[in-house]
């Protein structure tokens, strides 16, 4: 499945998702999405550097399904984190 | 109030300032997360779903006026304009940044306020009857035990890692408004021989994957040997508890393996080779700590007051909270007032810092600048004259936190859940919002009576779900939000795990199922004094599962069996 590589701001803590230059953005849609092994490793190098870098923490890789060009994240979990609030 | 003395003072600022070095060593890369995290656990600060959350302690449920408006400032400051109190009577900040949390930490230590032992598998905050000192009920108060205890318990070196973390809850009272047979030790203050006071206490409750209702392990333990009768089990729970499994380490799990009896053996052994009067707590320091609660100077006056009762008279609504909010002081003519934060479709514990600087400028106004935290996520003026009662509620009703619903189906606990929440496997919230909203007409939820409805977006269950009368547990099933209805709980001194029902809803189901759960009580209750908990016990489940679930047919009872236990 396509995933996407995600984190929190070290700083204030703010989700954000990874792209394949190596910035943090807050919009899903701008995120970078590995459609593979393979490039899912590239962006964890990437994100292992920002962690080194303190910018980021609580890496971790998401599911996603990919619609109309933009990334959907598969869990309820997911969704909710990508809104940046809670649904109330 | 008890009021930090140097020591105190000093050793919270040490604290603030040890944090802000952590933070720092963080940011700059000195420490890893690993490093920090449980740096940072141990100040009540976590990594939740979008930010970091800030549990600050409010020991044993107690706030002066100053306090809360320090705490409406910090939402404005430094979160977003609200708080949210919760079951263990503390306080969450939800939207909290790793580089201003010392800041925060700064603020509260000028207010006598920490997030120290919020977290980690330490003994935590204790909590207390709300009512504490002012309940017609009560025989001593246990706000002084409550603060003995945090003082004992606070960097405690043996117990500050534990094999998982440690609730202790206290109450003076006959009723129980404090859940204490669901902690890891429940302290009940009772009479014993030539009319001492001393402790009744019980072990290895607790909710949670495996919940269990907590057993008396002593039936009288003297006041003054407490201390050391509370080191011995915690001594024998730190040896033998389990840390190998995370789901298996809690008190309970032992209790129940080695059975009551031999637990207390084991205690008991232990507590005889203690050295009791270096733990004990001599008298000149109880007077010191007493001293600090000393009831206020109430002068009694008329029950009654012409002015409430001709208002309660043409106006239905302030009646409706007096009958419902509004319960008798141990002082005549005084009240405990019960501020709820759950009107319909607001998000259950939550206070803005407009509605807590209103609290805070009410509790000076009219009750002598106290004010009380319950587990089930409202506020407490303990100590208000009935003359002033209507002049109260007119300034919560301007601050909208005058619904009167304390204790009916409205009043309803409900964790963060996954709006909010890393462990989380569902909403809370929004069901909460949604029940609520269709049991909105005060007059029908008055008619349904005393309810208790408890949600928990995990089975971590800090929702109290297993404590519910009615109680919701929301689970994930292959990637949906489903709800477990379990019936029957109550977290009182009849305390019981509540039984699951059968298999889960979807969320949009779940009002409409409650609304049948409901429907079934109203048509079978004897009259209107069976609360809705004596109905289920007179009935069971049975008639409330065929409403649900339709006629008990062999094939489809034993596959929704299955399917509730599984899940």
């Amino acid at each position: 499945m396509p995933s996407v590589v995600t984190a929190n701001v070290l700083r204030s803590g703010a989700v954000v998702y990874l792209t394949g230059n190596g910035q943090w953005v807050e919009s899903l849609d701008s995120a970078t999405v590995a459609a593979d092994a393979d490039a899912l490793k590239r962006l964890e190098t990437l994100a292992l550097a920002a962690v080194e870098k303190t910018e980021v923490t609580a890496v971790y890789a998401m599911d996603v399904r990919v619609s109309a060009g933009r990334p959907e994240p598969v869990s309820v979990r997911e969704r909710i984190r990508a809104a940046h609030k809670p649904t109330v | 109030m008890y009021r930090y003395d140097d020591f105190d003072h000093g050793f919270v600022a040490e604290r603030a300032s040890q944090f802000r070095g952590q933070v720092e060593r963080r940011l700059s890369g000195a420490l890893t997360e690993e490093q920090f995290k449980p740096l940072r656990l141990q100040n009540g600060l976590y990594l939740q779903l979008h930010a970091y959350m800030l549990r600050i302690a409010i020991p044993y449920g107690v706030l002066s006026a100053r306090q809360m408006r320090r705490l409406a400032f910090i939402a404005r400051k430094w979160d977003r304009g609200f708080g949210h109190f919760t079951t263990r009577q503390n306080l969450q900040f939800n939207w909290t940044k790793l580089a201003e949390a010392p800041d925060i930490i700064d603020s509260l230590a000028e207010v006598e306020m920490h997030a120290i032992q919020t977290s980690g598998n330490c003994i935590r905050n204790v909590t207390a009857d709300p009512f504490a000192g002012v309940a017609p009920d009560e025989i001593e108060d246990p706000r002084i035990w409550a603060e003995v205890l945090r003082q004992w318990s606070t960097i405690h070196p043996e117990f500050t890692f534990l094999p998982r973390k440690f609730k202790i809850a206290i109450t003076g009272a006959a009723e129980d408004r404090a859940a204490i047979l669901f902690h890891d030790i429940g302290l009940k203050i009772v009479k014993g021989p030539k009319n001492a006071t001393g402790f009744r206490v019980y072990v290895g409750g607790g909710q949670g994957r495996t919940p269990y209702v907590a057993q008396e392990i002593a039936h009288f333990i003297p006041r003054n040997e407490l201390l050391s009768y509370l080191e011995a089990i915690m001594r024998v729970y730190n040896l033998h508890g389990r840390r190998d499994n995370i789901y298996k380490a809690r008190i309970k799990i032992l209790v129940n393996a080695l059975g009551i009896d031999g637990f207390r053996r084991q205690v008991d052994v232990e507590w005889a080779r203690l050295d009791k009067a270096a733990i004990d707590l001599p008298s000149a320091e109880h007077e010191r700590i007493a001293a600090a609660f000393m009831p206020l100077p109430l002068e009694a006056a008329p029950v009654k007051d012409a002015g409430v009762d001709a208002r309660r008279r043409k106006d239905s609504s302030f009646d409706r909270w007096v009958r419902l909010n509004v319960v008798a002081h141990r002082v005549a003519g005084h009240s405990i007032v019960n501020i709820s934060l759950k009107e319909p479709g607001k998000v259950p514990g939550d206070a803005s810092a407009e509605q807590m600087e209103a609290v805070a400028d009410l509790a000076e106004k009219f009750a002598h600048g106290e004010i009380r935290v319950t587990y089930q996520q409202n506020l407490v003026l303990p100590n208000v004259a009935v003359k002033d009662l209507a002049a109260l509620y007119d300034g919560l009703n301007a601050a909208q936190i005058a619904t009167a619903n304390t204790e009916l189906i409205t009043d309803i606990i409900a964790c963060p859940g996954l709006d909010y929440c890393n462990l989380a496997n569902a909403r809370a919230i929004p069901i909460a919002q949604a029940i609520a909203e269709k049991f909105a007409d005060p007059v029908r939820a008055e008619d349904i009576g005393p309810l208790r409805l408890n949600i928990s977006g995990c089975i971590n269950a800090c929702g109290h779900h297993h404590a519910g009368n009615i109680g919701i547990l929301g689970v994930d099933k292959k990637g949906t939000e489903h709800y477990q209805i379990t019936l029957g709980g109550s977290p009182k001194e009849d305390a019981e795990v509540g039984d699951i029902l059968g298999p889960s809803f979807t969320a949009e189901h779940v009002p409409g199922a409650i609304e049948t759960i409901i429907g079934t009580y109203m048509k079978s209750r004897k009259d209107k004094q069976e609360t809705f908990l004596q109905a289920y016990r007179r009935l069971g489940k049975a008639p409330f599962r065929e409403a649900l679930y339709g006629p008990e047919k062999s094939k489809r009872g034993v596959d929704a069996e299955t399917e509730a236990s599984n899940v």
